[in-house]
């Protein structure tokens, strides 16, 4: 990432955001996907101070998206400062752990740009944001059941009277269907644990 | 005299009318539809076959050229747009996607497997997207099946 010293940015989060908890995420290359991870509870909190402070100010949310691992879901921010002098890039990570009712706070009253976004990362994932103006599904249909890109996500037979999977069209004796199949029961497996 | 009569069957008549202007609607889903496009422009010029005229309108077209991906959300669309078309209509299924739900046949939850589940096609047309050409070749055909309809006794015409 550009410009962006992470141990002094994830000090400077915690000496302002109270119970923030930032910890970096370093990688092997250091100068590729480090991050720093927030505490959930606090993201609205932290944003804002990333926004607002005079040191290393981000003016622009470049992208909100969940992450399924299945025992716990991510929310990644991806935050940018576009400036011609020090332009910096970061990734922020929030752990969600409830997968019931997964829930964290919006920042669409701080960056607009995140509205879509977490309407987008709350169809897929089912994460809710706490406060956001139009908590609607984006691309999937408003009575559609389940979330998509979850692990352990089974579509659901039939929808509006249209058949989701036509026995008679469907290869079930498919190696990678069988797989696939494989690895949605074991996350389930994983997921009730 | 002789050279001023022209003989033929009603059926063949009306056949050769209706066949010779196929209006399609403009309907376009995804990739296939800028393949719909190309043909319909200057360079494979789909007007030579008279089913050049893209309506705006499903009221007014006799041909529904389903170009792309149908997923469950739009599919109940595509049903009142058929609906819509006044008779006779005609459909022509473009592409993998709507012939059988093409790469999403197996493992798309969002994808209707085939627009065949919810309105009459006519026409398959093969391909990922299909080349002009081939289109082309899916509305010959559309015609030849056309040509030999029965009008009078069709089902179209009721008490016939």
């Amino acid at each position: 990432m550009l410009n962006v010293d992470f141990n002094k940015l994830a000090e400077l989060i915690n000496q302002n955001v109270s119970g923030a908890n930032a910890t970096v995420n370093t990688t092997e290359d250091a100068k590729t996907d480090s991050s720093i991870s927030v505490e959930a509870s606090k993201i609205f909190s932290v944003v804002e101070f990333l926004k607002t402070n005079k040191e290393m100010p981000f003016n622009a949310l470049q992208a909100v998206s969940g992450v399924d691992y299945v025992e716990w879901m991510e929310v990644c921010y991806i935050m940018a400062h576009f400036d011609l002098t020090t332009p910096r890039e970061l990734i922020l990570k929030v752990k969600v752990t409830d997968r019931v009712s997964p829930a964290v706070d919006s920042v669409v009253s701080l960056y607009p740009a995140a509205n879509f976004q977490e309407r987008e990362c709350y169809d897929m994932f089912g994460i809710k944001f706490n406060n956001h103006p139009d908590p609607r599904r984006i691309l999937c249909p408003d009575d559609w059941e389940g979330f998509p890109l979850r692990k352990d996500y089974v579509a659901q037979k039939v929808y509006n009277g249209m058949e989701v999977f036509p026995d008679h069209k469907m290869n079930y004796d498919d190696r990678e269907f069988i797989v696939r199949q494989d690895m949605i029961k074991k996350a389930q497996t994983q997921a009730a644990n | 005299m002789q050279d001023g009569v022209v003989l033929s069957t009603v059926d063949e008549f009306l056949n050769w009318g209706r066949k010779n202007s196929l209006w399609p609607m403009t309907f376009g889903l995804a990739c296939c539809a800028i393949e719909m496009m190309a043909t319909g422009a200057s360079k494979y010029d789909l007007e030579r076959f008279g089913c050049g005229a893209f309506m705006a309108t499903p009221r007014r077209s006799d041909l529904m050229i389903v170009a792309g991906t149908v997923t469950l959300k739009m599919a109940t669309r595509v049903k009142v747009l058929y609906e819509q078309m006044a008779e006779p209509k005609y459909v022509i299924s473009m592409g993998s996607c709507a012939n059988k739900g093409g790469p999403y046949w197996q493992h798309g939850y969002h994808v209707l497997k085939g627009v065949d589940e919810v309105v009459p096609v006519d026409v398959y047309v093969p391909g990922c997207p299909p080349r002009p050409e081939a289109l082309i070749e899916g509305v010959m055909t559309l015609q030849k099946k056309i040509a030999n309809e029965r009008l009078l006794r069709n089902k179209w015409v009721k008490h016939a």
